[in-house]
């Protein structure tokens, strides 16, 4: 399918900013401002932009810990500065410095943030499909008419984690009892250090849903275009209750596992191979060959986003750190947990 | 001939030596084989024994039952769990089945297998991966937890718990790997189930696990100078505890603070307390003070997780308190 002029050019902004917030994290995780663990998802913007630009607000998101993208993209404008001064560890943070880079949700935005337990979300976001599917067979309050559509589950994965018990648990449910949910399989080869063919049989993931009747695609997960349509089809699926579909969108990751891991596994030459395939040369390319932008129409946008960027990562310098005794707040809803 | 070597490099050189001498040793996990481990713990192993080192895809539960199975056969299995919080995913496996199989079997087979955990905080990795997880195995009967403060410890330990028949969670505090102690070149083993009298003193027992041991030993030097004789004792196997040891080193001095890191509803350190409490009461000159965790999860934020995690301080407190009850 081919995006309309205006949808591609503001698809490649998304992954232009993805990429250009990736790149700083990388940049202030690499000179120790900001701690813990950082997984990056550079090679792997359009699976990212593409899922969210294919679902509505209102449809959840359960990104995965590399998914810096889909939470960046699925926040409002003003708040996503917020979820860069989360992965600073400020008290700005969408989540005040309680999660960081592995944890960033945002319950306004129907972000409901990744786990660090691999395949954990892959069971949790049977619930929030359940929850409309719930509604709608009770006829309860703002469900009551028939033609109402369900809210859609998006749940990314990657190729590794489809190795957890809880996946199949889930596709096994959620093809049961028709849940409005699309499993997004980031399949970008590689879990830590291991190929997706070293831990599965089989050659092509997607297969994997056949097993249970859930629909299955694989398709090109660097080619924006791709991503769209397979995903605005699934959604419509499941928002008229025909159940769950699984997506394994064909994709890199660039770095290595975690900011700062060398990637020697890798065989020589893969990783340039890939770069050829780059998700924003490529669309880049459209935009200029098919729709006639000009090279200085892009540099404006690039220029815009960049703007935008130094302002989140201006925002996150400046944000205090979260007040050490505020650690105690929030472990229960009803009652305080006693600090220092 | 003893070196120094790193913790991570202490229990690297156990694996080489145990494996070489056993040929029913073998290691799996994730990323453990190729790449040598994704803390770099079980390298070389793989390009020495391609058969006995397995990388496995991202499935907890299976790597475990796996373990469980061959176990019963008579092989050895080393698991590695990367993060100890991971034991959640194949908490059947290990509670429901390891810790059972020689009940089960009448004593006629057990679960010997080590499941290497990579354990604590520190990291800013927040509340999924700086857990420790020593609680949440100590209620279970058949389990063993060994947890090493040191890289002599390390090896010693990690030997002694591949030979050791039953089902051992083997903690590795992710905060030592690059701490570095003098370890003998040659394979050695160090009793299970015995506690280490770390160093003698009159007035105090302080009984410190991992890395709490640094805080321990700290301690100790800073209160010598206020004229506090403070003996530690360090578990080592922290379940099942080696009762006689702490006991006896609590009736010698008659005052006890247990440092430990993981939060303190029901962690060792509340065990410890009342084992003391339920035998000894008689002998003690002041109520038992634990220094721990607070009972909240781990946050991300830098100065938050260290608000979180015990503090020097409390201990020093903690000693003063028992001192002038
Ligand atoms: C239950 C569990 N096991 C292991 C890990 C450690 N771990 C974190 S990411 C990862 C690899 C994930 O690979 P994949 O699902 O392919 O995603 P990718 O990192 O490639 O995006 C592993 C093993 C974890 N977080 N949770």
């Amino acid at each position: 399918m081919a995006l309309t002029k205006d949808r591609l050019w503001k698809v490649y902004r998304d992954m232009v900013l993805i990429r250009r917030f990736e790149e700083e994290v990388e940049k202030y995780a690499q000179n120790g401002t900001i701690p813990g663990f950082i997984h990056l998802s550079i090679g792997q913007e359009a699976a990212q932009a593409g899922v969210v630009e294919a679902l509505k607000q209102t449809d959840y998101k359960f990104p995965d810990h590399r998914g810096h993208g889909a939470i960046v993209l699925s926040s409002p404008e003003e708040r996503r500065k917020n979820c860069m001064s989360e992965i600073f560890a400020k008290e700005t943070g969408i989540n005040h410095g309680r999660g960081g880079s592995m944890h960033v949700n945002d319950l306004d935005a129907r972000n409901m943030g990744f786990n660090g337990i691999q395949g954990s979300t892959v069971v949790t976001c049977l619930g929030t499909a359940f929850d409309s599917y719930y509604r709608k067979a009770n006829k309860m309050e703002g469900w009551e008419s028939d033609d109402r559509d369900l809210d859609v589950t998006a749940v990314f994965m990657g190729d590794g984690t489809l190795g957890e018990g809880t996946c199949h648990e889930s596709m096994n449910m959620a093809a049961t009892w028709k849940l409005p949910i699309i499993y997004c399989l980031i399949n970008n080869q590689y879990a830590i250090s291991t190929h997706y063919t070293e831990s599965h049989p089989q050659k092509q993931l997607a297969t994997w849903g056949e097993g249970y009747e859930v629909p299955s695609f694989t398709v090109d997960g660097n080619d924006i275009e791709a991503v769209i349509e397979v995903v605005e089809k699934a959604a419509e699926r499941a928002r008229k209750g025909e159940g769950p579909t699984l997506i394994e969108f064909m994709t890199y990751r660039w770095q290595g596992h975690f900011s700062g891991d060398p990637a020697a596994y890798r065989p020589d030459g893969e990783l340039e191979a890939w770069k050829e395939k780059c998700p924003l040369v490529l669309a880049k390319k459209k935009l200029m060959e098919v729709h006639g932008y000009s090279e200085e129409e892009l540099d404006a946008l690039h220029a815009e986003v960049e703007e935008e960027i130094q302002g989140y990562v201006k925002f996150s310098l400046e944000s205090p750190s979260p007040k050490a005794e505020d650690a105690v707040k929030f472990v229960y809803m009803d009652r305080e947990v006693e600090g220092r | 001939m003893t070196r120094k070597i790193s913790f991570s490099g202490a229990i690297n050189e156990a694996l080489h030596q145990e494996m070489e001498r056993d040929e029913t040793v073998f290691i799996l996990g994730e990323d453990v084989a190729k790449m040598g481990g994704d803390f770099g713990i079980t390298k070389g192993i793989w390009l020495k024994w391609p058969h006995r080192a397995y990388d496995t895809a991202l499935s907890e539960q299976a790597i475990l039952g796996l373990c469980n199975g061959a176990a019963v056969c008579g092989l050895k299995p080393v698991a590695e769990l990367m993060f100890a919080d991971f034991v959640g995913v194949c908490y059947d496996q290990l509670v429901n089945n390891a810790a059972k199989l020689c009940y089960m079997y009448d004593g006629q087979a057990s679960a010997q297998i080590v499941v290497r955990a990579v354990t604590g905080g520190g990291i800013r990795c927040a509340y999924h991966h700086s857990q420790c997880i020593e609680p949440w195995l100590m209620n279970i009967p058949g389990l063993v937890i060994v947890a090493p403060s040191n890289a002599y410890e390390a090896k010693g330990l990690l030997v002694s718990a591949i030979r050791n028949p039953n089902p051992v969670v083997f903690l590795e505090h992710k905060l030592l790997y690059n701490t570095k102690a003098e370890v003998p070149e040659e394979l050695y083993d160090i009793e299970l189930y015995k506690a280490k009298v770390v160093k003698e003193g009159t007035d105090i027992t302080m009984v410190a696990a991992m890395t709490m041991m640094a805080f321990a030993e700290k301690a100790a030097k800073e209160l010598e100078k206020e004229g506090i004789s403070v003996e530690i004792v360090n578990p080592l196997t922290i379940f099942p505890l080696d009762k006689e040891t702490i006991v006896d080193s609590v009736a010698k001095t008659g005052r006890l603070v247990v440092v430990q890191e993981g939060p303190k509803v029901m962690g060792y350190a509340a065990e410890i307390g009342a084992m003391v409490v339920e035998d000894i009461f008689e002998y003690l000159k002041a109520p038992i003070r634990r220094v721990t965790s607070l009972d909240v999860p781990v946050p991300f934020a830098p100065v938050q997780e260290d608000y979180v995690l015990p503090q020097y301080d409390e201990v020093i407190k903690a000693c003063h308190e028992v001192m002038t009850f």
